[in-house]
């Protein structure tokens, strides 16, 4: 007789003992389970305190700037490690914009980033420009500071969902076998763009995969002290009114969440929090866009 | 003896597949203790294969890459083909998981300061307008998608075109000497037209390429306007679900002509706007869609080009015009382009763009094609950038506006003699 993993979850412990009487080898087949169960017992996650929680916030958890002094101060000292943002906007009002800017704050001075982009809006002649803007005017100096933050940037062009696992999976992979790799944030610009070709059309599928990219995603985040930062578009509501995609289960799986709204003609745009674990929504600041 | 020799051979028979076993369990733990939590639902395949892989017991990808293909057909009750197709997408994955021997956190991936450098190689291709190549830093930019919209009779088609004849500019003159894919979907495509804007091209480069030698006898180029014709591959497309097989085709079709470097749709709309009943059907198709164009346009180092229609749409209390498909496919492009009317001139404008600034420019449709509309106010401005090419034997001074770039060059715009 032989026993399945599924066998151990589904029956109840006691009977399956029982059952293995009526066989010759009862007695190994006893001892295995008791050793299948000690293996199992061994996987759950160790358990911490709120004292430990709160050290592990404090010391690992700290902001990452955006490039932007208002919205830093508005998000009381910008993207927080082991979070994952999603923004949200109507097409063009700055999107991969912000992305871009925090991608390059970051990179001066704090560590890696990867860049995840699905619609080969990666500009690195822009990116260019927002490091160099804020760099010494000495010619020399520029361009080798440059090349220094820009080599900390890795982008990567994604097109559909399943890549996206093999790279999150990738990732995961190295970050543990890897000790510092000094990964400080992942950008997905935009992750609606690959989710919104396999949602719906009555399986579950899709619905699955994209319950469990943000799983993978919040997971990577607490594990390793990542900010994630993933931006997400606007679809017609009711009534002519317009709300994020990708619909009510996505809406649970980030913790902070902003829409970005753009006035074209007074070239401002504005942030208000939609979702916070410690901010009010409908919290909303203007800036200038540059 | 002979009953010898096969137990021998079946001994060894034995040996070798115990082996075997033990080196597959090996891989299997180790790669169960680096993945713990590699799950069947990742991979790609399809949803009912997916269900009966979980149902079967298969839920990790280890105890998948432990299976044999007719273990696994045998337990999932399906053909053996589909059985090694499964077991190939599973170590597929395996394989790029394992392979981190790599400096990169992730394979394939490319620094940004890599990408400054190759970016600032790539080419364009001119729209014949200078103004709105300026706009366009300098042409619709290779690997990129750009989507260009407009009222009916604004110009798409005329733009389309010009685009897939100018892809065709030698090197020498600036351009990128490429082939076109011209998908029609509206049957808009005029071949006349195609020759007229290919025949006005070459005079411009035979006269560019007049000045170059700095010989008035414009040398003789040894293409016809015929040629490029030849090098527009153009598809009919008549409903929708053709269009996705096109573009499903265009992967294997541009890997075997590589010299393709511009794709253009005219338009993207049209089978999408008519019998769709589900939009969230629409959505899916036009987001797939749009992926597999961004996915073409980076691979291949080409660019794509969409043609959009207008609709109306209302906004806070009025209609408003707006490009049609709706809010999702407004994320689908890199770049966006409006076409519009302001009294009686032809207008475009960057509505968006990752790294250009939002700019009109003006642009005329002229019987060869697109070209820049320099009315009087402007013909001044341009002509404090005029420089003197060279006063030849007849001292006949040429003027011609200075060059920002190559490709510029490649169409001499206010030529006077003196």
């Amino acid at each position: 007789m032989s026993l399945a993993l599924e066998d151990f979850l589904l029956r109840d412990l006691y009977v399956l003992v029982i059952s293995t009487e009526h066989y010759h080898n009862s007695e190994r087949l006893k001892e295995g389970i008791t050793q299948v169960l000690t293996i199992i017992n061994g996987q759950h996650q160790p358990w911490v305190n709120g004292q430990e929680l709160l050290d592990d916030a404090l010391q690992n958890k700290s902001s990452l700037p955006t490039g932007c002094r208002r919205i830093d101060v508005f998000l009381h000292g910008g993207l927080k490690k082991g979070h994952l943002t999603e923004l949200v906007s109507p097409s063009s009002s700055g999107k991969t914009l912000i992305c871009l800017r925090a991608a390059s704050r970051v990179a001066k001075g704090w560590g890696k980033i990867i860049f995840l982009d699905s619609g080969n809006s990666f500009s690195s002649k822009r990116l260019a420009q927002f490091v160099t803007q804020t760099s010494d005017p000495s010619a020399y100096e520029v361009d080798k500071a440059l090349q220094q933050v820009m080599n900390n940037i890795v982008c990567l062009s994604v097109f559909d969902i399943f890549t996206l696992f093999e790279v999150l999976h990738q990732l995961k992979n190295n970050l543990i076998s890897q000790v510092d790799q000094h990964i400080r944030m992942i950008i997905i610009d935009s992750i609606s763009s690959l989710i919104t070709p396999i949602l719906g059309g009555g399986g579950a599928q899709g619905h699955a995969l994209m319950v469990s990219v943000g799983f993978l995603l919040k997971r990577l985040a607490h594990e390793h002290d990542i900010c994630i930062l993933v931006t997400n578009h606007m679809v017609a509501g009711e009534k002519g009114t317009s709300k994020p995609a990708l619909g009510e289960s996505w809406r649970g799986i980030s913790h902070v969440r902003l829409l970005l709204t753009r006035d074209q003609a007074r070239n401002i745009s504005s942030m208000s929090v939609l979702r916070h674990p410690h901010m009010a929504t409908g919290d909303r600041i203007e800036f200038e866009v540059q | 003896m002979r009953i010898l020799n096969s137990f021998i051979r079946k001994k060894k028979k034995n040996h070798l597949e115990e082996q075997y076993r033990i080196y597959k369990y090996q891989i299997g733990t180790n790669f169960e203790r680096e993945n713990p939590q590699m799950e069947v639902s990742s991979l790609p395949i399809s949803a009912s294969l997916r269900a009966k892989l979980i149902s079967a017991g298969y839920s990790s990808l280890s105890s998948l890459l432990s299976a044999s293909c007719s273990d696994l057909a045998r337990d999932l009750k399906i053909s053996e083909n589909e059985a090694i197709g499964i077991l190939r997408v599973a170590s597929q994955r395996k394989g790029s998981e394992r392979s981190n021997g790599t400096s990169s956190i992730v394979n394939g991936a490319q620094t940004a300061w890599d990408m400054l450098n190759e970016e600032e190689s790539l080419g364009r291709i001119t729209t014949s307008c200078s103004e709105l190549d300026d706009i366009l830093g300098g042409g619709i930019s290779c690997k990129e998608v750009t989507e260009i919209g407009g009222v009916p009779g604004i110009g798409k088609t005329q733009l389309g075109i010009q685009l897939a004849v100018n892809v065709q500019i030698p090197m020498d003159y600036g351009g990128l000497q490429g082939k076109a894919i011209y998908i029609d979907t509206e049957g808009s495509f005029m071949v006349e037209r195609a020759l007229q804007i290919a025949e006005a091209c070459l005079e411009d480069m035979q006269e560019y390429h007049g000045f170059l030698k700095k010989d008035l006898q414009a040398c003789q180029l040894n293409r016809k306007p015929e040629d490029f014709l030849e090098n527009i591959f153009y598809f009919r497309v008549c409903s929708y679900t053709e269009q996705i097989a096109v573009v499903n085709y265009l992967d294997k079709f541009i890997s075997e002509h590589k010299d393709v470097k511009v794709v253009i749709i005219d338009s993207i709309t049209f089978h999408f706007r008519q019998d769709f009943d589900d939009m969230a059907l629409r959505t899916r198709l036009l987001g797939g869609m749009a992926l597999k164009l961004m996915k073409l346009a980076k691979k291949y180092t080409l660019a794509v080009v969409l043609l959009n229609q207008v609709t109306t749409k209302y906004i806070e209390g009025s209609y408003q015009l707006t490009l049609a498909l709706g809010d999702s496919w407004s994320h689908a492009c890199t770049n966006r382009v409006i076409l519009y009317w302001n009294g009686n001139e032809r207008y475009a404008y960057i509505d968006k763009s990752p790294s250009i600034r939002s700019a009109s420019a003006q642009y005329s449709v002229t019987g060869r094609g697109i070209r820049s509309s320099v009315s009087n106010c402007k013909r001044v401005k341009m002509m404090s950038r005029v420089r003197i090419m060279e006063a030849d034997t007849n001292a006949c001074i040429k003027l011609d506006c200075l060059y920002h770039t190559p490709w510029d060059a490649a169409f001499p715009r206010t030529r006077m003699n003196v």
